[in-house]
């Protein structure tokens, strides 16, 4: 037992369960491209050729500015021509590239002014093309702004609902479902009778009727925190109820009573030495629900009652693609809908691979 | 008079009829002693030292009695009052270390939660006094220790890290419920030398709750011999192992003997 050389270094379960995480590729992949939608979010307005509300209406509904390096006959730098339209006979703007203009597409190109951070003054962007160039990646919306940028603001609204919704509403989930499970009894009657209540309602009427009775002056910033208040009020009731359970059979474990024994509170045992041994549980629960909450702000931008024009949020840019004959026409401004989708996706997998790396009957069979 | 549990009777509320756990019990520990609760299982022992910290399991409560600890009725002492006795005043130490330690912290960080609730000594002291502690128990490698989990431990660092633990911020009385019952012979001996060490070095009081009458004889000052929620037999270790009075100590001490 004295043999000091070569003793394995303790390994904790977080440890072990990352290890096995690691063995699944394809939620390997997912992790790496959402970190990259969220880069995106954070420095949506450096790598935005545009600022989200920079328009020019001749080119309402421009489709996607094609990215040009041979011009005539010559390789060149990657560049764009300029754009031109002209009205059919149906009074319908067709889109022609005019290939006298060229306009190179440069990095760090100065363009609108924004603040890096919310504090450093900043007018450079990634790329993008000098005046009086226009360059839309992914077409233009109706007003002629560049849905490429719009996507890249509205991830901020988007991805980060998703997650401080899932913070505010796990939060109360594990607290309330912690003190019904702990304390048993009356408590644990009263404290599930009230999670029963939100989950009676059908969760996007329950949506609906929350928004109605926000008032309608909220500023944009206002909507959006009442809008992550609605949606973590409708999550953490079915979340409480399973860790309730869990917690009715963990605080039978004799180290509950032995923390009892060195007079911790009940509060410091529930949070300390009950609520932790359902992280395994909760860690894939919040990652399967966060798809839930950028779902639920789609939704309500979506028939208008979330993040209203000019900011955008996914939901609220797909708003414009609620007409058939606007799809017809700009099949492009479908673009955000795929950004919900992949982030939904990735989200599912990463759950799915949290729970089976997690879960250590799984992990002998792997 | 260190702890005096007067005329103590628990009951099983959660039925249709009231069941009677513990019957009407008194005995005292005294001050730098080892007193020994003996019995077979289900004598009402174990619930007679739960129900000493006030942590009885839901279900059973006290039905009368007192449990006087430094002149304190803890029967019905506050939660807040309590939770300041438990663990600095009145340690515990269970059967299964393995289940009485929480597998997701390790030994140290279990131990520093104790300081940390009883004591206002910040980080770096905290951990040097669980070092001077995990010696103090007989553990040699106690900065390796700090850092395992209990799982990492074989049962006799288990047992010694779980008095360790007890002993971090108390120095008055330590009940210890079948502290050796899962240990082998070579270590029981081991664990009932270091009880006899705290004893003298500490001034430790027992409480020890016990089947086995060979550690009772080891260590115990005085012995409750208790049967079937009733005490029927109390005195000095000497005068119990030479001159049992109850059929039932004279069948426990045969028992051993065997």
């Amino acid at each position: 037992m004295k043999s000091k050389s070569k003793e394995p270094k303790p390994i904790s379960e977080f440890q072990l369960a990352l290890n096995n995480f690691k063995r699944n590729r394809l939620a390997h992949f997912c992790v790496y491209l959402l970190l990259a939608l969220y880069g995106m979010a954070v420095f949506a307005d450096f790598l935005s050729p545009y600022s989200f509300e920079n328009e020019s209406r001749q080119y309402s509904y421009s489709p996607p500015t094609p990215i040009h390096i041979i011009h005539e006959g010559k390789m060149t730098a990657p560049f764009v021509y300029g754009i031109e339209f002209h009205y059919d006979e149906n009074r319908k703007r067709v889109f022609e590239m005019d290939k006298t203009q060229k306009f190179p597409i440069q990095l760090f190109q100065t363009g609108d002014e924004y603040k890096l951070f919310g504090v450093i003054p900043c007018r450079y962007h990634f790329f993008g093309v000098p005046e009086p160039g226009r360059m839309y990646l992914m077409g233009a919306d109706s007003r002629g702004r560049d849905l490429f940028s719009r996507i890249l603001y509205g991830a901020r609204v988007s991805l980060s609902i998703g997650l401080i919704g899932v913070l505010i509403s796990f939060s109360i989930g594990l607290l309330v479902g912690g003190i019904a499970g702990y304390y048993g009894g009356g408590i644990d009657n009263i404290l599930m009778r009230i999670c029963e209540m939100f989950m009676l309602v059908p969760g996007f009427y329950l949506l609906l009727a929350l928004r109605a009775a926000v008032p309608d002056d909220f500023n944009s910033v206002q909507v959006y925190f009442a809008i992550v208040i609605i949606l973590s009020f409708i999550g953490w009731a079915s979340l409480a109820r399973i860790i309730r359970g869990m917690c009715l059979s963990l605080r039978e474990r004799e180290y509950v009573l032995a923390a009892k024994a060195i007079g911790l509170s009940d509060l410091a045992i529930i949070l300390k030495h009950i609520l932790p041994h359902t992280l395994s549980y909760s860690i894939f629960a919040v990652m399967l629900s966060i798809p839930g909450y950028i779902l639920g702000e789609s939704a309500l931008s979506l028939i208008g009652l979330g993040i209203q024009d000019p900011y955008a949020s996914w939901g609220n840019l797909l708003s414009d693609a609620m007409s058939i004959v606007r799809i017809k026409f700009a099949p492009w401004i479908l673009w955000p809908a795929f950004f919900i989708f992949l982030t939904v996706i990735c989200f599912n997998i990463i759950g799915d691979a949290l729970r089976d790396s997690l879960d250590p009957m799984l992990k002998k069979a792997a | 008079m260190l702890l005096a549990v007067k005329d103590l009777s628990i009951v099983v509320n959660d039925l249709a009829q009231e069941k009677t756990i513990v019957d009407g019990i008194s005995f005292e520990v005294k001050e730098k002693t080892v007193t020994a609760l003996v019995g077979g299982s289900g004598s009402g022992k174990t619930t007679t030292g739960l129900a000493t910290l006030q942590l009885l399991p839901s279900g059973l409560s006290i039905k009368r009695g007192e449990v006087i600890f430094k002149n304190e009725n803890l029967a019905t002492l506050p939660q807040e009052r309590l939770r300041n006795i438990r663990g600095k005043d009145i340690a515990m130490v269970f059967q299964e270390p393995l289940s009485a330690f929480n597998p997701l912290f390790t030994i140290g960080a279990q131990i520093e939660e104790v300081l940390m609730f009883h004591t206002d000594l910040n980080s770096t002291k905290r951990q040097a006094r669980v070092f001077e502690i995990l010696n103090l128990v007989g553990i040699d490698e106690a900065k390796r220790i700090y850092n395992q989990y209990p799982h990492h431990l074989s049962g006799g660092l288990r047992q010694r890290a779980m008095i360790a633990q007890a002993l971090a911020a108390n120095r008055s009385l330590m009940i210890a419920d079948e502290p050796t019952s899962n240990l082998d012979v070579t270590l029981q001996a081991k664990v009932i030398d270091l009880f006899r060490k705290l004893k003298a070095e500490l001034n430790l009081s027992i409480l020890l709750i016990t089947h086995d009458l060979g550690m009772v004889e080891h260590l115990a000052d005085e012995v409750v011999v208790m049967k079937q929620g009733k005490i029927v037999e109390q005195g000095t270790t000497k005068n119990i192992i030479q001159n049992p009075q109850h059929p039932y100590t004279q069948k426990l001490i045969e028992v051993v003997k065997v």
